[in-house]
């Protein structure tokens, strides 16, 4: 396959990491070499570390110094040319180049599995490899789904959503108007409407996209949420963990009817702790929206606190790791499979106090051997104790979450936005361009921009045209 | 009623003005075929390499594309003369379907050159709107369409026509094997003694699939007006020995009206082109001189129309059962119910150079005749019109077509096609299309060459048969171009280039004569498309070349004529007298170069996205493996979708709803690594 695109990456972790690692494959990655680092492809020593100022190649800004490797193709993973930038780890900096790299002409940010897929392509990979691809690309589409969901939760997706919405319609007129005008009673002034909508719609993505300030403030962090049934101690392991009272505990079921958030700092990492309501029937309508909200978190979130009151396990202890699964099937996220789900998720069995000696060492040697559970930490909130076992345990899951270097990374997923909307506006211009000359050009151009957008709002499919094209206008035989 | 077998003259009289003319024709010798084993008697001992079950635009279609490729080609149709017949409207081609029509003609199919001699109003659509979405379009004589369809077919070598109604299909039983797995091996004909054995047999029997027809509040079998309606036990085979699943559609067409009684003062006319264009890459010009084309009528609805509808409704049956219709309105009653309160179209195009009938084109409906007689004349220019057929609704069965490959044959049944209507889809090019498919691909596996499939990259009728085997239909599928998603590559002016050199060189179905016409098209466009690439200019000194041109001083760099082709109002013809160069050896590809000028930079930027589909396309997936069991990491949501619909190829896989990114990846996986096996597998047994 022959891919024309560069594409960039952030591929090392966001947490607090010294060294950020951006690659870069593809075909102009010879000229983000000489344009961002100064050096000319043809005389730079492949696979050697060089220390560079990194600069913005629009403004010459001084983004960074740092060490650029160059990788020639074939000679690299995905066998194209590559380029790989050590930069430092801060924020402002990882977004300030991956932004300049998406201004540069054919360059944008990789899809899921992207650099894996050319390297696939390219005959880099053996089958073993492989089959590691499609749990990549799983595990990538699933972190990313993750994280546009919680960006579409605001003002921002309800924005990106119009604008699909308005797109969608102007095409599917265009289209009406090619394919039926000639025979049916198209209304004049269709095409006249679309040519209204479209350069309003430029505007706004166009002013948009130079708005400095950012649409909506990004949530960062792994996000963790603290989920359960009502009076299983959900509240006191947030206090705990805090180390300080942020939510109101009392022994009453459904004293937590919001979701109360805190950030935290873990092992070294950024975390967003969420607490929620506890899961119950109930016919209360406010305690209800708690609900909902609580179960919403829960589909958002990177690693859940699954907590539970001890003392309610099954007696006969046999039984606990089909109750514990059972449960878990009911709380966790139903729209994908309980194995993945399983993995972004932590057992918490809370009041171990008001168990005798036997039955926690019992409950104890189980957990340890059931292997098709996720990892599991009997512990007391009021006694502190197995607290130590428990944040050995949060830690470790905190810490893989951050290595992942796309969790909660929202600086990537705002310069793939921004690439996005960029050809958007690109592609809209072509409809202008074209209008009087070729129709059928100047519709294409409508429909890469719904293209673009799609990437961000989800995909659109020639039948969702065709609905609104019958829905609009009366199409006889 | 004995079958009756064609060999060179009519046996029984039963038409009136179209069998005279088959008959002037017949008496032609040139056209009398040879009676070579084209006997009654002879037949039943006789085994067909391909049989093709009706004579509409499907049929025909399928039987000289199966003889083209080299199979000895039985038709079998209920009637002889109605062989060609346009059952519905006279017209052929439109915005989408004249794509459709070029691409056949491009793969030497019949449609487009008969369209081309019977063609009485010739006119391209969509003319302000770029050449990519015109859409080649013709009212055609109906009774000289079903001459030229009917002469192709006694003038093709290797094909013999049988009078008759087929009774059942011939399937072994299925292969303990492989279960479920049946191979055709013939059909038998009503009151056929013996049955007649084929390798393939092509079903493209349209509306009589359980075929009913609907007007007023009476029902009766059949799938057109005045045929009888067809065997039961097709049906039967079909849906329960074989275990196809099936669905039910609805058509309609409108009452025939007699021109004398219309008061074309109250019309609007619409005149044909000055210049036709013909369908036929073949054709330079088309039988109808220019000057004696026949003009079309605008009317439209009045308020009155949709009183007698709202008024009738109660003894309307067809639109009673109208539970889930179409998108679109095919018939004016669903029209004015889903669109009320306005003014709709209707067209009178005429039925042919001597006809005294008009097709009223927007009044589809199923009322009672009475009643469409009242709705008519609420129409002013209709005030005194006499109806000649009243138009009717006919409800038929269809084959889900997911359930079939994309080289149209069924896929537990070894050797059956199916083309046209049966599949789902409305239209005579639909039907053209699939049938000269299928009848390759029947003649192709006959002769044991493999079954071939066309990309939706490369052709309309690549975009049809993946619709349709890979989402299967919901209503009647009719081409759009918004379907095609490559719809500035697949132009109607490069039919030929995508089409004739492969029809040629790769299928086997396209002449010598068409295929060095293609590569001789192919080369010159080359050869001007570079010769323009070669001559640059600054802006200045073009601008003095052409004098009327807006072409910006303020480029720096040189700009070649290729670029100032792409120009608005820049023509060939322009640069030819503008330029010394000899370029003028190309003039008679004036319009098609000015075409490629334009969109060669478009098609070349989606060349990566082609690429890559065809690539998933060319990867098939096992059609007998269990996706429930299958040791892939897949969800069971993706699972079930993956049974219920079966994709065939990973490309067919990825554009069905709900499949993720993920599953793609894993199916690719799987794909290779069972093709590395079979490959180990094969070395072993030698």
């Amino acid at each position: 396959m022959c891919d024309a695109d560069t594409i960039f990456a952030l591929s090392s972790g966001h947490g607090r990491c010294g060294v950020a690692v951006v690659r870069v494959s593809g075909p102009a990655s010879g000229l983000v070499l000489s344009s961002m680092a100064g050096l000319a492809h043809s005389r730079t020593v492949p696979r050697t570390a060089r220390l560079r100022n990194i600069t913005d190649p629009r403004s010459q800004e001084l983004l960074d110094r740092g060490l650029v490797l160059w990788f020639p193709g074939p000679h690299s993973f995905t066998g194209e040319d590559s380029v790989e930038l050590h930069i430092h780890g801060g924020t402002a900096v990882i977004t300030g180049v991956l932004q300049a790299l998406g201004r540069l002409p054919g360059v944008r940010p990789a899809e899921a599995g992207e650099f894996t897929r050319r390297a696939f392509h390219a005959g880099k990979l053996d089958l073993t490899e492989v089959e590691g691809l499609g749990d990549l690309i799983h595990a990538e589409t699933e972190v990313q789904r993750r994280q546009a969901l919680r960006q579409m939760a605001g003002d921002l997706g309800q924005l990106y959503h119009d604008w699909s919405q308005r797109l969608i319609r102007c095409l599917a007129h265009v289209e009406a108007f090619i394919d039926f005008s000639e025979d049916e009673l198209i209304e004049d002034g269709v095409l006249n409407q679309v040519d209204s909508s479209v350069s309003q719609l430029q505007a706004e993505v166009e002013r948009h996209l130079q708005d400095g300030r950012r649409g909506e403030r990004l949530r960062g962090g792994v996000q963790v949420v603290i989920a359960g049934v009502t009076n299983a101690g959900k509240s006191s392991l947030l206090n705990v963990l805090c180390q300080r009272p942020v939510a109101i505990v009392s022994p009453i079921a459904g004293t937590t009817r919001d979701v109360v958030e805190t950030h935290l700092d873990i092992g070294g990492f950024p975390v967003q702790l969420s607490d929620t309501a506890g899961l119950r029937d109930t016919p209360d309508t406010v305690e209800r929206e708690g609900v909902r909200r609580a179960m919403e978190r829960v589909e958002l979130a990177d690693l859940t606190l699954a907590v539970l009151d001890s003392t309610h396990l099954p007696k006969e202890h046999q039984g606990v790791p089909g109750f514990l699964l059972g449960h878990l099937r009911t709380l966790l996220p139903a729209g994908e499979d309980l194995e993945t789900a399983l993995r972004r998720c932590l057992l918490v069995l809370n009041k171990s106090d008001l168990l005798s000696e036997e039955q926690v060492a019992s409950l104890q040697s189980i957990l340890s051997q059931a292997a098709e559970l996720p990892p599991a930490c009997l512990l007391s909130c009021r006694t502190g104790h197995g607290m130590d076992h428990f944040m050995g345990a949060l830690q470790k899951q905190v810490k893989s979450l951050c290595g992942d270097p796309l969790s909660g990374a929202p600086s990537l997923t705002q310069a793939r936005h921004r690439a996005h909307l960029q050809q958007c506006v690109k592609a809209l211009g072509q409809y202008h361009h074209y209008r009087d000359l070729d129709l059928a050009l100047a519709a294409e151009g409508v429909r890469r921009a719904l293209t673009s957008l799609g990437r961000i709002t989800g995909r659109v499919g020639a039948e969702e045209i065709l609905d609104i094209i019958f829905r609009d206008f009366c199409i006889g035989k | 009623m004995l079958p009756e077998v064609y060999h060179g003259e009519l046996r029984r009289d039963k038409g009136k003005i179209s069998l005279m003319l088959l008959r002037q024709l017949l008496l032609k010798p040139s056209i009398i075929q040879p009676p070579t084993s084209r006997t009654v008697c002879g037949l039943p001992h006789k085994k067909y390499d391909v049989i093709v079950v009706g004579g509409g635009h499907a049929g025909t279609e399928a039987a000289t594309a199966a003889t083209r490729v080299g199979a000895q080609t039985l038709l079998i149709t209920q009637k002889i003369q109605t062989i060609g017949a346009l059952s519905c409207n006279p017209s052929l081609g439109g915005v989408g379907k004249g794509h459709l029509v070029r691409e056949v003609d491009a793969l030497d199919g019949i449609c487009g050159r008969a369209g081309d001699w019977a063609g009485v109003h010739f006119s391209i659509l969509n003319r302000s709107k770029g050449p990519a979405v015109w859409g080649l379009r013709a009212q055609l004589d109906r009774d000289r369409y079903r001459q030229f369809i009917q002469r192709e077919l006694l003038n093709t070598p290797s094909l013999t026509v049988l009078e008759g109604a087929v009774e059942d299909l011939l399937v072994s039983d299925p292969n303990p094997d492989q279960p479920g797995q049946h191979r055709v091996t013939g059909v038998r004909i009503v009151d056929g003694s013996q049955p007649i054995y084929s390798s393939s047999v092509v079903l493209t029997t349209g509306t009589f699939l359980s075929g009913s027809l609907f007007m007023g509040q009476t029902t009766s079998p059949g799938g057109r007006i005045g045929d009888p309606p067809s065997c039961a036990g097709l049906s039967h085979t079909l849906r329960e020995k074989i275990g196809l699943k099936t669905g039910r559609l609805r058509t309609g067409t409108p009452p025939r009206i007699f021109k004398n009684t219309v008061d074309f003062s109250l019309t609007a006319i619409h005149a044909p082109d000055k210049e036709p264009t013909p369908f036929s890459y073949l054709n330079k010009n088309v039988w109808c001189k220019p000057e004696e084309q026949l003009p079309c009528y605008l009317i439209r609805t009045t308020p009155g129309v949709e009183r007698v509808v709202m008024e009738s409704l109660h003894l309307n049956s067809h639109i009673q059962q109208d539970t889930k219709g179409p998108r679109y309105c095919p018939s004016i009653e669903s029209r004015v119910l889903r669109f009320p309160g306005r003014s709709h179209q209707v067209w009178l195009e005429p039925e042919g150079m001597t006809s005294e009938l008009l097709y009223p084109q927007g009044l589809s409906m199923t009322l009672p005749p009475d009643q469409q007689l009242r709705l008519l004349r609420e129409i002013p220019a209709l005030q005194r019109v006499e109806i000649q057929t009243p138009g009717y609704g006919v409800q038929y069965d269809f084959v889900c077509p997911t359930q079939l490959s994309p080289s149209l044959q069924v896929n537990r049944v070894q050797g059956l096609f199916l083309a046209g209507q049966i599949n789902g889809t409305t239209g005579y090019e639909e039907a053209a299309a699939q049938g000269l498919w299928a009848g390759v691909n029947a003649g192709r596996t006959a002769v044991s060459l493999p079954a071939l499939a066309l990309s939706r990259t490369q052709s309309y009728i690549g975009v049809l048969i993946d619709d349709l085997v890979g989402l299967g239909v919901t209503e009647p599928y009719r081409m759009f171009t918004s379907r095609a998603e490559f719809r500035a590559a697949l132009r109607p002016d490069n039919a030929d280039l995508r089409l004739s050199v492969r029809g040629f060189e790769e299928i086997g179905c396209v002449s010598a004569t068409r295929y060095k016409e293609a590569v001789r098209v192919r080369d010159n466009l080359t050869d001007a498309l570079s010769a323009l690439q070669s001559i640059s200019m600054s802006a200045p000194k073009w601008k003095e070349r052409l004098k009327d041109v807006n072409i910006s001083e303020s480029k720096s760099s040189l700009l070649s004529a290729l670029e100032v082709l792409q120009y608005k109002g820049v023509t060939f013809e322009m640069l030819t007298s503008a330029l010394p160069e000899p370029i003028s050896a190309y003039l008679d590809l004036s319009q098609r170069l000015k075409i490629e000028a334009v969109y060669r930079p478009h098609c070349e930027m989606q060349q990566r996205e082609m690429e890559r589909i065809r690539e998933e396309e060319s990867l098939s997936l096992p059609q007998d493996v269990d996706y429930f069991s299958l040791p892939i990491s897949l969800s069971q949501e993706v699972r079930e979708v993956l049974d219920r619909v079966r994709p065939q190829t990973l490309g067919a896989a990825t554009r069905l709803p709900g499949i993720t990114p993920a599953a793609i990846v894993h199916l690719l996986q799987y794909v290779h690594r069972t093709r590395r096996r079979k490959g180990t597998e094969r070395r072993a047994n030698n």
